[in-house]
């Protein structure tokens, strides 16, 4: 059982210094990961009485066991993951989690391989009439079976008429991996975070199908996550962890001089590891799909959009669970707001984005658009999760 | 099982404490007097706990204790005669985690190493995190300090110079503090 009782130190100051003062922050190498690296490297913590220890990890799966053995205090981590732990999908014990903030919107993408660019499946459509006429099913990978990227990619599939779990094989590859096994044949397309979708252009190993911003235009995407034991032993520790991180991405995103010297920070050997020229174009927006065309996104990358990328918004955290019930991750509907009031520190975060001046808007919902045309807005997640074409529903 | 290194630093000599050890079950490795090099042992046999059995703790054996406490921290139980608040708070104040006068019963002995190891390990915790606090002081001392110094060499303010240094870190791969060192360091050059 965790000891709940406060940290030796808490007489020693007043009521809001944080309780732990040294925490180790886990992350993964992706470009997202931007506003905990220049947090604990750029002098944003220090002002809030922490140190902040990066440890970079190499799998989802690893960052989700040193979350649950006390290793990390916190991690840069996917949506969706943090939800399956919480609810206990997928081999782990149900843990109670709770998402600290938003660290951003968009910025991942699906590839495809340079053998089906070569027999011409470069579009949509193109996939589709293969997907159904091939005799051989494809495989895609994406980096967690519960993740964001997974979903995006089912829902990317079934948008387009292709049931991801019937008509395509899904496999798990962490994400630096990617293009590794794409050259070794053992995959033919891939769901990431960036800078392994513009690393794959790049090398000329195949092209970009779709943003992850084109599915869902300014999409919840990562969270710095804990356990909902970390937050309530440490509250302070974690609002001065939120107010840290929400400093550094707003400094990120404050000019694009900002955003090209971080770029140059995440290239080094101990955050992304990654060429500059892999990361920097698209965390800027700009896009080459390695068909030949270029664009400026949009709705790029997003760090901060002053605060609306770092909300922890109820109807993000909901929107995971209706598609883990779509997909039959979940047998039975949960509690959908019940689950996320749990899981979405919104207190938390308010008070540490108020202490930055930095606006919190009262709703906690948000209505989006999506690429199939259906609107979600949290209102009716029973009827949303039930109302798709394609599905996994058990028991129905 | 705990391994246990036993330093007898008693006139008999016949060791009071090994068969009450060794009936409660622990590994005991036997080191007589302080006449040997504490922490040197301590690295060799890497003990779980270390037992000082000592009549009156003397000045060499805080010496010891120090050594052991700075470079190879261990939970540290005293068993002593010594009766002197005075040194049982320099016992304290080298790095033991209990101090015991008289009697030692073999089923004593259990809860009083737990207590020790407990209080190690909290003592260790705590340790760190104001270890961790005062370099978070040190470092943000000076790099008010270097932010100060560009203010004054840019004529610019608080925000810009912040941002200045960040982005020159940034650029650099570097660390916000060691471009504030390296400010620093010009400033002290060009004096």
């Amino acid at each position: 059982m965790t000891d709940f009782s406060p940290s030796p130190l808490a007489w020693l100051h007043g009521s809001d210094a944080p309780e732990k003062t040294s925490l180790n922050i886990g992350f993964m190498a992706l470009s997202d990961c931007a506003p905990l690296v220049v947090a604990a490297t750029q002098g944003f913590a220090q002002p809030h009485g922490l140190t902040l220890n990066l440890k970079r990890q190499t799998s989802w799966a690893g960052l989700r066991d040193g979350l649950l053995s006390g290793e990390l205090d916190a991690a840069h981590c996917l949506y969706g993951l943090t939800y399956a732990v919480h609810l206990g999908i997928g081999g782990v014990a149900p843990t109670p989690m709770a998402v600290l903030m938003g660290l951003n919107h968009n910025g991942q993408a699906i590839n495809l391989s340079p053998d089906l660019q070569a027999i011409g499946v470069t579009s949509p459509e193109a996939l589709e009439r293969h997907v159904h006429q091939s005799r051989t099913k494809l495989t895609f990978a994406q980096t967690f079976p519960t993740g964001t990227h997974a979903m995006w990619l089912y829902y990317w599939l079934a948008s387009q008429g292709i049931h991801p779990l019937q008509d395509v094989n899904s496999v798990v590859v962490p994400p630096a991996q990617m293009v590794a096994h794409l050259r070794a044949g053992r995959i033919d397309g891939f769901c990431v975070g960036e800078p392994w979708s513009a690393n794959a252009v790049n090398q000329r190993m195949g092209f970009t199908l779709a943003t992850s911003q084109s599915i869902w235009p300014d999409h919840p995407e990562k969270v710095l996550a804990s356990t909902a034991g970390f937050a309530r032993q440490y509250p302070n520790s974690a609002r001065a962890l939120v107010a840290s991180v929400l400093a550094a991405s707003r400094f990120i995103e404050q000019s694009p001089e900002n955003l090209r010297a971080t770029a140059r920070l995440l290239s080094a050997e101990n955050y992304l590891d990654a060429p500059l020229a892999d990361i920097e174009p698209r965390m800027l927006g700009d896009y080459s799909d390695g068909l030949g065309n270029h664009w400026h996104d949009a709705h790029g990358l997003r760090l901060h959009d002053d605060g609306r990328a770092n909300l922890p918004w109820l109807s993000d955290g909901m929107w995971f669970m209706t598609q883990f019930r779509r997909w039959g991750l979940l047998r039975d509907d949960p509690d959908y707001l019940a689950v996320a009031r749990e899981v979405q520190q919104l207190g938390l975060y308010r008070d540490a984005a108020t202490s930055l001046g930095i606006d919190c808007p009262v709703a906690s919902m948000r209505s989006s658009q999506l690429i199939d045309g259906s609107v979600w807005d949290g209102s009716d997640p029973h009827g949303y999760a039930h109302g798709f074409r394609l599905h996994a529903l058990s028991g129905q | 099982m705990l391994r246990i290194l036993l330093i007898d630093d008693t006139e008999k000599k016949v060791g009071r404490l090994r068969t009450a050890l060794v009936e409660a079950g622990f590994e005991v490795i036997e080191a007589s007097g302080l006449t040997i090099d504490l922490p040197a042992r301590v690295e060799a046999v890497r003990p779980d706990v270390i037992l000082i059995d000592t009549e009156s703790p003397g000045r060499d054996v805080m010496d010891q204790v120090v050594l052991v406490s700075r470079d190879l921290p261990r939970p540290i139980v005293m068993f002593t005669d010594e009766h002197d608040p005075a040194v049982m708070r320099q016992a304290i104040q080298a790095g033991v985690s209990a101090y015991i006068v008289e009697g030692i019963h073999a089923r004593r002995l259990q809860p009083i190493l737990d207590v020790a190891m407990a209080r190690f390990e909290s003592d260790q915790a705590l340790k760190a995190q104001l270890q961790a606090r005062d370099q978070q002081l040190a470092e943000r001392k000076r790099i008010e300090l270097a932010k100060g110094l560009l203010m004054k060499m840019k004529d610019c303010d608080e925000e810009q110079a912040y941002t200045l240094m960040r982005r020159q870190a940034m650029s650099k791969q570097q660390k916000l503090v060691q471009v504030a060192e390296q400010i620093i360091a010009m400033h002290d050059l060009l004096g």
